[in-house]
């Protein structure tokens, strides 16, 4: 019976969406007020706009070759703004002059620009008016002077900007832009001027044995010298008691520079031109991350090849006109563990203790020695070195490094220098020769020390003056590899075509033995397969004749050539027997196309040489057999003595353990260190309050065992909320809203406070409940309801309260979001599903197509229940009675329960699936998972289709009134304070320290800025958010996702729900159970445990039949 | 320890002193020995003779883990009898496990044992290490989850849909008909372990001579031989692979919970380990824990005792 309705209604659903498909669409558009996903997931529009743009290439080849020479600069009028651009001056701007209030420091380099530039900010678009003039028709490059500023909506991300010409991308590889920030260290000063018997100069040397200074760390020295003087300017790297570096903490220098419009992405060395006809134009920056100012966008006319960098030949040639000798002066040598800029915060020196050789190593300890492997090796990641020479005259590079990673393969850097005849007046480096893209350093499995050259053999010759000082940039770039690797990406999205359209005719699991007559339905595919296999052989036979060997790495190339080839052959007879094999290739193909990518390589130091001298005079590359062994052996040896629990600490930890706060977490080493910084830092916790913090990394389980033996931590970091409830019914931690009836009246008193820690200059600290001014006010504890104040969402504090109590902050906080694959949409004309009725009225589309669409069976089920308007539990209005009973039973639940396991067992969603690697392949273009967890995996598992997907908040369902519930589920995690904890206000303080939003914020960008963009934390702190590093596009869609929100409040006897409902929807699905048969079966069972469990802890219960004594309320929000 | 002649005395009766104060003599004529014994007999005493009398007196409470506990007397003893259908389940199923795992595990690491100790050494060196690498590979039955993967492109899944016997992924270790059998399957290949091994060894140890000498004898075949003079000779081997394969049996749970997930699709793996684990750890019940611990520990030692009497048949 259920099951015939249940059809009409979807065939009803379905006619009336195709009907409303036609004209109702762009009504929704055009009201967004309803909310749903629409509201920040991309229109069909715009995905289709994004794919069919042409390549750079196309773009050159349709515009012809022919321009004008002689042409004058055209300068854009930035006031000429068309309307509902968001861009402002700065004097008009109050994110500027908020920035300006508070740190005037950041605008020092400004200059007096307030009224002719424009604040771009990080959301919005502006678009420019210009035209060109009558017979100016021609190429021009695009000249753009910024001002990375920070403001408010400034966070660690590059700036980034969609460009359009005319309102559209000109060709793909200008589609964004990226306009680098610089970052530098903070620990540097100057020492005051003394006597010196030195000769006039700048001498630069490194320390970390105490010489100079009274402590261990490790220090550069600049020692500039002038007229028998000397100043020295001195950075430092610290390091904790046991001898290892600390991550140094660095800052945004906000500063001018001038930008080329070029590619992000490293395949076009050298600026892109732009064919602009004569008459109006129109040129739009589209926000997407971080606010930048402008000052000037210039259209610099082209003057044929040559005319921007000149070649390596031009500058010998005008070496030799100048009449350029050698310098004989000394060696300057640059540790690259020193950087004076970076292009990015995760651009960071490293440890490498593979060599005795490297400077300055010391066995046991890691002390920071070098720059490079995992942090700094995606392309346009740069280090830059200031340095100055002490005589004139024509210097070589050299570099001692470890390159190791790809077997066979070389990798490349692109040098840029400013300074001195070189770079751009506002300091901004330019290139000095089109080789210097294309700096190459080869394959070993042991360290080199070598001269910097090209491809070709050419060892680089500069030109440097005395007392002069220069900067020299070291890019990451794919160099003379980049048509290669260009090469084997456009192949694997021609391969993945392929692929997509033979599982159009035969489904992804084809008979081996049909012949699918591949040549009467789509010849092309066969054939597009061959033509790849040859492509693929060729791009191996470039890289060999590049890299001059045939490592393993170039060998995968001809394994998948060999399965394209056998494929095509044959009239594609052979291609259903092997799909399942090309599927795996397609995966190791995008891989290996990452790897190639990926320029890691270690680099200890930088010399600068003069152009005469030899390989001699070079660092070792190896140190001797006796040093190593003596330096393994040590190390080995230190190894049984170094206490890991000290990492990090700067002092000794205190004997006096009530003023210490005990941390526990069970995360990873990285994570732990960054907290450990940031306690430790100037301005972090025990600075500011005067409590010591000991940090303990755990494993998971070990909580419930310490606190049984009463050596439990005060404070535990990341309490899965279930957990939470759990160990708060049974006293083990403590609330901390001040009701928590086994704390005394004082301790409760805590939570319901304001007091004042004052730190006075002699460093002693004062605790007061009154307030006394601003003066020294260092750390203000404040009351739980201010702590939680617009920093949580409801959804989520509710999962850690019980009976009015609160037991800790949250910290994470997950939920599913839906994410897509634009260009896969777009051809098929879909648009990103508002309903979940709609969602199944495009499955015929996906169906016919062989896609499918991912939907996590277990978030499903429950998050559907809240969409519909039900709840998890009855009788949530009734605080004796909350959790008593399952509100499975409701009409609405078993309904959608119903609804979410018709979704597998009628429209055969897959139930388990290998989520990231189908959506890769586009097959499965819609996904729905935890946003954080199908973020991190894809955004470095699944580079090749960068910028082809989005996120968005979930597929909602229709209210009666017309609106849409769109609401996804919390999975939180909290900071909780022990039973047990001997300083309860230290705890407190500690809590409120380590969730407040400024805090999580950092700790946040921290992550990133370490691990990388794969490292984005889910904080559940909604204030943290809007500063982490997403883009516009997906904050407003996190944000959104997070105003839709709703929990499983966690009960006594909560974990049998998830059970049960997992066997009644694999019944139901394996067995073709009635999945409400199947459901209601279990009812029971659940309630009888929810009952026992209730009454282990004396709590009213409810009988099968029973409702709450009082006037009870149906709970159904 | 070296005694001089003046100081021979008479030597000391059993009957002359009480059995406790023999003992003690004993013990420390044989100091050495007991020196030598007691890391182990710490260890052994401190992490498995104390826990089972804690478990057996924390079964009699109501233990959470995090608070004192309170006596409960038997209660937890008649609530899992009779009350709990679960545990009846989980008994049935753990029955069935041993019985089907327990023996034919055993009497095929036996078999397969005498099989390979006919070979050559060298080639007997190379099976042996076929057979026995499954269980020192640590967790290398994740071999199944990948054959018996869920997904439509799973190995089995992927052979079965092509060769048209379905349309569907089956959810092997999510659907109710296949996981037992499965997990008896995974079980059985994962259990030529260590009484594997002891059984080669003892193999090794029996006397040649004893078979000549049984030739003369009459023995007529080698079902005989192995019957009357290989078998009982190597007994304290056969005895160490039952009590082996009698507690593998029983305790067989984590190949479950990473196979089939904990817990396993309506029970249907569930065995008294996984209740156990599912009141200890997820319901924080230790009492009840505790109780379900105590009933396993007495099947465990009945079920030894009943195969100490079955072995001693051997060759009778």
């Amino acid at each position: 019976m259920k099951k015939t309705l249940f059809q009409k209604a979807i065939c009803l659903l379905l006619s009336v969406t195709t009907l409303l498909g036609v004209f109702g669409i762009t009504s929704y558009a055009a009201d967004g007020k309803k909310g749903s996903n629409q509201d920040t997931a991309s229109s069909l529009e715009d995905m289709q706009s994004l794919v069919g743009v042409s390549s750079y290439e196309d773009y050159l080849a349709a515009n012809g070759d022919s321009f004008v020479s002689g042409l004058p600069v055209i300068n854009i009028d930035l006031n000429d703004m068309v309307a509902g651009s968001t861009g402002v001056k700065p004097s008009e701007s109050d994110e500027c002059k908020q920035s300006f209030a508070d740190n005037q420091q950041n605008w020092a380099n400004f200059g007096d620009n307030w009224e002719n530039s424009i604040y771009l900010p990080s959301t919005g678009q502006t678009t420019w008016n210009f035209k060109i003039p009558e017979g100016a028709a021609s190429y021009y490059y695009i000249k753009i002077e910024y001002y990375s500023c920070i403001t408010s909506e400034s966070s660690i991300s590059a700036i980034e900007r969609k460009f359009k010409i005319d309102g559209k991308a000109p060709f793909d590889e200008a589609s964004y832009i990226k306009l680098d920030k610089s970052w530098s260290f903070d620990q540097v000063t100057v020492l005051e001027e003394t006597e010196s018997d030195k000769e006039d100069g700048v001498y630069i040397t490194y320390d970390n044995t105490g010489k100079y200074f009274d402590d261990d760390s490790y220090y550069k020295i600049v020692e500039t010298v002038k007229n028998g003087k000397s100043v020295k300017t001195v950075y430092k790297m610290s390091v904790d008691i046991i001898g290892n570096s600390m991550s140094p903490s660095i800052e945004q220098e906000p500063q001018w520079s001038t930008y080329y419009v070029d590619d992000s992405t490293g395949y076009y060395h050298g600026y892109f031109r732009f064919y602009l006809l004569n008459g109006s134009h129109q040129l739009t920056l589209e926000s997407q991350r971080e606010p930048v100012i402008i000052k000037s966008i210039q259209l610099i006319p082209y003057e044929g090849e040559g005319d921007s960098i000149p070649s390596y030949e031009q500058v010998l040639q005008e070496y030799a006109a100048n009449g350029y000798q050698s310098a004989s002066g000394d060696i300057t040598t640059l540790e690259a563990e020193f950087p004076d800029f970076v292009s990015d915060s995760s651009v960071y020196a490293t440890n490498n203790n593979t060599s005795a050789q490297t400077y300055p190593s010391a066995p046991g300890s890691q002390i920071f020695n070098v720059i490079g492997e995992n942090s700094y090796n995606s392309v346009g990641q740069w280090a830059a070195y200031k340095f100055t020479v002490n005589e004139s005259g024509l210097y070589k590079l050299s570099a001692r490094y470890l390159q190791s990673t790809l077997q066979g393969m070389y990798i490349c850097r692109t040098i840029k220098l400013s300074g001195g005849k070189y770079g751009y007046e506002d300091g901004t480096p330019t290139v000095p020769f089109m080789e210097a893209y294309d700096v190459q350093f080869n394959y070993n499995k042991k360290w080199q020390s070598t001269f910097i050259g090209d491809s070709k053999g050419n060892i680089f010759q500069f030109y440097f003056e005395e007392g002069v000082e220069y900067t020299i940039y070291f890019e990451v770039s794919l160099g003379s590899l980049k048509e290669l690797i260009y090469r084997a990406e456009k192949s694997l999205e021609a391969i993945n075509d392929c692929y997509l359209r033979i599982l159009q005719l035969t489904g992804s699991n084809p008979d081996p033995d049909i012949n699918y007559d591949f040549y009467k339905y789509m010849p092309d595919v066969p054939r597009t397969l061959l033509v790849q296999a040859i492509e693929l052989m060729d791009i191996k036979a470039g890289f060999e004749e590049l890299c001059g060997t045939n490592g393993s790495h170039i060998a995968t190339l001809e394994t998948i050539a060999i399965l394209l080839d056998t494929m095509g052959s044959e009239e594609g007879i052979e291609i259903a027997a092997n799909l399942s094999n090309l599927k795996s290739y397609l995966g190791t193909l995008g891989t290996w196309i990452n790897d190639s990518k990926r320029g890691g390589m270690v680099v200890d130091s930088f010399s600068i040489v003069p152009a005469n001298a030899t390989e001699d005079v070079l660092p070792r590359a190896k140190s001797n057999f006796f040093k190593s062994l003596w330096f393994e052996f040590s190390s080995f040896i230190y190894s049984f003595f170094t206490d890991y629990d000290m990492m990090g600490l700067t002092t000794k930890p205190q004997e006096d353990v009530t003023e210490t706060v005990n941390v526990w977490l069970a995360t990873g080493r990285d994570q732990s260190n960054i907290w450990r910084s940031m306690i430790d830092a100037k301005g972090g916790f025990t600075d500011r309050t005067g409590h010591a913090v000991t940090l303990k990394l755990v494993t998971a389980g070990t909580l419930l065992p310490s606190i049984l033996s009463g050596k439990g931590p005060d404070i535990y970091i990341g309490l899965g909320s279930a957990d939470v409830i759990n160990y708060a019914i049974r006293n083990a931690v403590m609330g901390v809203s001040g009701g928590d009836k086994n704390l005394t009246q004082e301790e409760n008193e805590i939570f319901l406070n304001h007091y004042y820690t004052y730190k006075n200059p002699d460093g002693t600290y004062e605790i007061t409940k009154e307030y006394k001014g601003e003066e020294n006010l260092s750390f203000v504890s404040q009351t739980f309801e201010e702590n939680v104040g617009d920093n949580y969402i409801q959804a989520a504090m509710d999962t850690v309260t019980l009976r009015g109590v609160s037991y800790g902050l949250p910290q994470t906080m997950t939920f599913a979001m839906m994410f897509y694959r634009m260009d896969v949409l777009a051809e098929l004309g879909v648009r990103v599903p508002e309903t979940w009725s709609e969602l199944i009225s495009t499955l015929p589309t996906f169906q016919t197509n062989n896609m499918e669409i991912g939907v996590d069976y277990i978030s499903a089920l429950d998050f559907m229940i809240y969409q519909k308007g039900g709840n998890m539990w009855l009788y949530t209005d009734n605080e004796d009675y909350a959790g008593a009973k399952i509100g499975l039973g409701t009409d609405i639940a078993l309904e959608s329960f119903e609804y979410v396991c018709r979704l597998y067992s009628d429209y055969s969603f897959p139930i388990t699936y290998d989520a990231a690697n189908r959506f890769r392949t586009g097959e499965m273009p819609l996904l729905i998972g935890g946003y954080t967890g199908l973020y991190n995996q894809l955004v470095v598992y699944a580079t090749e289709i960068e910028g082809l997907w989005e996120f968005c908040p979930l597929p909602g369902t229709e209210r009666e009134d017309g609106t849409i519930n769109y609401d996804s589920l919390a999975g939180v995690s909290a900071t909780v304070m022990l039973h047990g904890c001997n300083n309860v206000f230290a705890a407190w303080e500690f809590m409120q320290w380590q969730s407040s939003a400024e805090v999580q914020a950092s700790y946040g960008n921290k992550m990133v800025a370490l691990i990388g963009p794969s490292a984005k934390y889910e904080t559940a702190n909604i204030n943290a958010i809007k500063d982490l590093s997403w883009t516009a596009r997906e904050r407003a869609a996190i944000e959104d996702q997070i105003r839709n929100m709703s929990s499983i409040v966690n009960y006594p006897g909560s974990y049998i729900i998830a059970r049960y409902m997992k066997f009644a929807f694999l019944d139901a699905v394996n067995d073709g159970a009635n999945p409400v048969d199947a459901m209601t079966e279990y009812l029971d069972d659940i309630n009888s445990e929810i009952r026992r469990k209730r009454e282990e802890f004396d709590l009213p219960v409810l009988m099968p039949d029973e409702d709450p004594p009082t006037t009870s309320k149906s709970a159904t929000k | 320890m070296s005694q001089t002649s003046e100081q021979i005395k008479r030597p000391v009766q059993r009957s002359e002193m009480s059995k406790i104060q023999w003992t003690w003599k004993e013990m420390k004529r044989n100091k050495t020995a007991y020196f030598m014994l007691a890391p182990f007999l710490i260890l052994f005493i401190v992490f498995t003779v104390l826990p089972v009398f804690l478990s057996m007196i924390l079964s009699l409470t109501d233990f959470n883990m995090l608070e004192m506990p309170s006596w409960k007397g038997v209660t937890n003893f008649t609530r899992l009898f009779l009350e709990d259908e679960i545990f009846i389940l989980a008994c049935q199923n753990t029955l069935i496990f041993a019985c089907v795992t327990g023996p034919v595990s055993y009497l095929l690491s036996l078999l397969i044992a005498w099989f390979i100790n006919e070979l050559p050494p060298k080639i007997r060196a190379v099976v042996t290490l076929v057979f026995y690498a499954p269980s020192i590979s640590g967790q290398v039955y994740l071999i199944w989850k990948t054959l018996f993967s869920s997904d439509a492109y799973g190995w089995v899944n992927a052979t079965l849909i092509d060769l048209g016997l379905m349309t569907k992924p089956i959810l092997w270790f999510e659907n109710a008909d296949y996981v037992m059998g499965l997990c008896i399957v995974v079980a059985l290949w994962t259990s030529l372990g260590t009484a594997f091994l002891a059984f080669i060894a003892g193999f090794q140890t029996v006397d040649r001579s004893m078979y000549e000498a049984a030739a003369v004898d009459g023995i007529k075949n080698r079902w005989q031989e192995l019957w009357y003079i290989t078998l009982p000779t190597m007994r304290p081997q056969m005895m160490f692979g039952a009590v082996l394969s009698i507690t593998g049996a029983f305790g067989f749970g984590a190949v479950v919970d990473a196979l089939c997930g904990f817990p396993s699709v309506d029970y249907a793996a569930h065995t008294i380990m996984h209740h156990l684990n599912d009141y200890g750890g997820q319901r924080y019940e230790v009492g009840y824990a505790s109780a379900i611990a105590v009933v396993l520990f007495v099947i465990m030692i009945s079920c030894n005792i009943v195969v100490k009497k079955a072995l001693s048949k051997v060759g009778e």
